[in-house]
């Protein structure tokens, strides 16, 4: 029996500090739904993370952008993919991504850029104007989207003071101080 | 120079039955387009359509739009011709709007059946019974484009009259950031100068208009109202640009320029005083301000009031000062005797006219009027002698109603209309209405109607109207 409780201990040492996780509710008055909000964990002070080696994706596809809303860590790249049959173009008016412009490219193909630094970053299409998303760059891993319901969770937390964040694209964003110990349940109401 | 007095008042009495007989037009504003794009009942806005409620009215001077409209509130997904952020990028790229994602159609249909008793100068009575099937078909196109544009287009079919464009307008709302404090309007339309009591008309048959088609023209001024195309007073649709707004939730303004000598028809088929020239490039101009004590704010605001379940009562009172001025040196107009022979040519250089607006909501009645009083600088040139005149007559006319409602399917009113003309020696023009409706359904309705010359018990008319929304 001293075995397996000898190794029990050494693994409780080894562990980071517990995880826990963030969830809630993020009400969103006067839209449809409370769909696409980005609940993200503001930086930590004395605390950074490199930029994640893989890329995350965003597909045009039937003229939609695909997510809609894409939260990422500061320092990803993002790869835009054409899967429509017409050409489709990526530009952001935004000077926090450098207001840059992928140009035109047919279907099948992917242009690819790194959000370098915290950003809320609009994503229109040149060729067709009524395409529209976001890509959010935060500086911690601990990010969620919201589902039509407003709901979301955040895993893998560790315990601890954070400050909890909330950008919607058509609402005003909301901060909440939180501290986290095991599952944490915090909500949210933002409006116009 | 001066008309006979008999002939005068053969004259009144006639256009009087005439306007009656055709049901005087007003733009039908009850817009099933909007409920569409709501999904929302005609109740929201109306007591009665096209009565509006405190609600209606705020959403009309909103420009068609919900008091602090959320994007939950349009249930008709609007079609994106830019997404939001484009703003961003203008004037690199263009301004985003959206358009209605059905087409923003809606139909206005009215039938009646019109009995009309009248007098004639030798005292014979005339009587004539019209199925009016349809009396009037309105199709409306209504929506708006983004969050700053509106739109409102009715054409109309009259009957007899046929088909015209009876309004065809673009809004631009809250120009300056602050809620619709600033709203701007072009196009063909019924200005904001009386449209806020115009809204409120229960009454859609009967009624001599004694606003909008008085008719200052003859050699001693007018002698009462005319058709439309005969006279210069409120314009009832005109080409015009206007500024709105609605200050501190309260106060209602309005500016505006129209295209000149009010509803003066120069098409000699349509207003045989015209010349068939139309030379005319002055502009008319008119001003209104209106304040509202309690109920709802002008815009839909409610803070700190504690309004009743029924939207269409509260208690307030609305009142306002209006005004409109206009020059017309460069029209004359032609003066026929019985044979058709010209006998004076008529110029109004300058006319003013100035308004009193008032409406009283308490509870469940509604009591408004208006009273105006209108001034016309006239040049009068005798045919036959050549001698030139220059009469500056006065007319006053004024009108009071009280809807009621009964039931929220039920409703009464009456209201009594007076026209002291321009011309001493004509008589004055005295009416009463007395109007039962009845809301079958939500977009149609009965009505009952009597209208009643109070000079003369045998010039009378009474209609039923049926009319429904769609």
């Amino acid at each position: 029996m001293r075995i397996p409780i000898v190794t029990g201990l050494a693994l409780v040492l080894t562990l980071p500090a517990v995880a826990g996780e963030i969830h809630g509710t993020v009400a969103c008055k006067g839209v449809r739904d409370s769909a696409g909000a980005v609940v993200y964990v503001d930086a930590i002070p004395g605390k950074t993370f490199p930029a994640p080696q893989e890329h995350q994706k965003i597909n045009q596809q039937n003229l939609v952008f695909d997510p809609h809303v894409l939260p990422v860590l500061a320092g990803t790249t993002v790869d835009f993919l054409n899967s429509d049959a017409v050409q489709h173009n990526v530009f952001s008016p935004d000077a926090c991504a450098e207001k840059f412009n992928l140009g035109t490219w047919p279907k099948g193909q992917t242009r690819s850029y790194t959000f370098k630094k915290d950003c809320v970053a609009t994503l229109l299409c040149k060729v067709h104007p009524e395409m529209e998303a976001f890509v959010v760059a935060v500086p911690t891993p601990y990010f969620a989207v919201t589902k039509a319901d407003g709901s979301y969770k955040i895993a893998d937390v560790p315990d601890g003071a954070y400050t909890l964040k909330v950008w919607h694209p058509k609402l005003k964003a909301a901060t909440k101080p939180v501290t986290v110990a095991g599952s944490t349940d915090v909500g949210f109401e933002i409006a116009r | 120079m001066s008309h006979a007095r008999p002939i005068a008042r053969c004259l009144t009495l006639a256009m009087v039955s005439f306007a009656v007989v055709l049901g005087a037009h007003r733009p039908a504003s009850a817009i099933p387009a909007f409920a569409r794009k709501y999904q929302t009942s005609c109740q929201t806005c109306h007591v009665v359509f096209p009565k509006l409620n405190p609600f209606g009215e705020a959403f009309r001077l909103n420009g068609y739009r919900m008091p602090a409209e959320t994007e939950e509130e349009i249930k008709e997904t609007p079609v994106s011709l830019g997404s939001e952020a484009y703003k961003k990028t203008w004037p690199s790229m263009v301004y985003p709007s959206t358009i209605p994602g059905h087409v923003p159609l809606a139909i206005n249909i009215k039938m009646a059946d019109v009995y009309a008793s009248q007098t004639d100068g030798t005292n014979r009575t005339i009587t004539r019974n019209d199925f009016q099937f349809p009396q009037e078909v309105n199709l409306f196109a209504a929506g708006t484009f983004g969050d700053t544009f509106g739109y409102l287009a009715e054409l109309t079919f009259e009957n007899g009259a046929g088909v015209s464009i009876e309004r065809a307008q673009l809004t631009a709302n809250s120009l300056f950031g602050a809620g619709h404090a600033v709203n701007f309007k072009v196009g063909m339309f019924a200005p904001d100068l009386e449209d806020g009591f115009h809204e409120m008309w229960l009454m859609t048959n009967n009624g001599i208009d004694s606003l909008f088609t008085y008719n200052p023209i003859g050699p001693n001024g007018g002698t009462g109202t005319a058709e439309e195309g005969g006279g210069i007073s409120l314009p009832e649709n005109v080409k015009a640009i206007e500024f709105y707004g609605v200050a501190k939730h309260r106060l209602f303004y309005t500016l505006g320029v129209t295209d000149g000598l009010g509803q003066v028809s120069t098409d000699p088929g349509s207003n045989p005083q015209s010349t068939g020239n139309d030379v005319h490039s002055a502009k008319d101009w008119y001003a209104r301000v209106d304040y509202k004590f309690g109920g709802m704010g002008l815009d839909g605001d409610t803070t700190g009031k504690t309004l009743p379940p029924e939207n269409w009562r509260e208690s307030s009172v609305r009142v306002g000062l209006l005004g409109y001025y206009g020059t017309g040196n460069d029209v004359v107009f032609h003066e026929f005797d019985d044979l058709g022979n010209p006998t004076f040519d008529v110029i109004d250089r300058r006319y003013v006219r100035a308004g009193l607006y008032a409406s009283w909501l308490w509870r469940d009645l509604n009591v408004f009027g208006v009273y105006l009083h209108g001034k016309d600088d006239l040049t009068t040139t005798d045919l036959t002698t050549a001698a030139v005149t220059q009469p500056n007559p006065t007319y006053d006319a004024w009108f009071v109603q009280a809807d009621y409602v009964i039931r929220p399917p039920f409703q009464v009113s009456l209201r009594y209309e007076d026209v002291a003309p321009g011309d001493p020696s004509a008589a004055s023009i005295r009416v009463g209405n007395a109007n039962f409706t009845y809301l079958i359904v939500a977009n149609m309705k009965l009505m009952l109607e009597y209208q009643r010359d109070l000079h003369e018990s045998k010039n009378y008319n009474a209609a039923a109207v049926l009319r429904f929304a769609f």
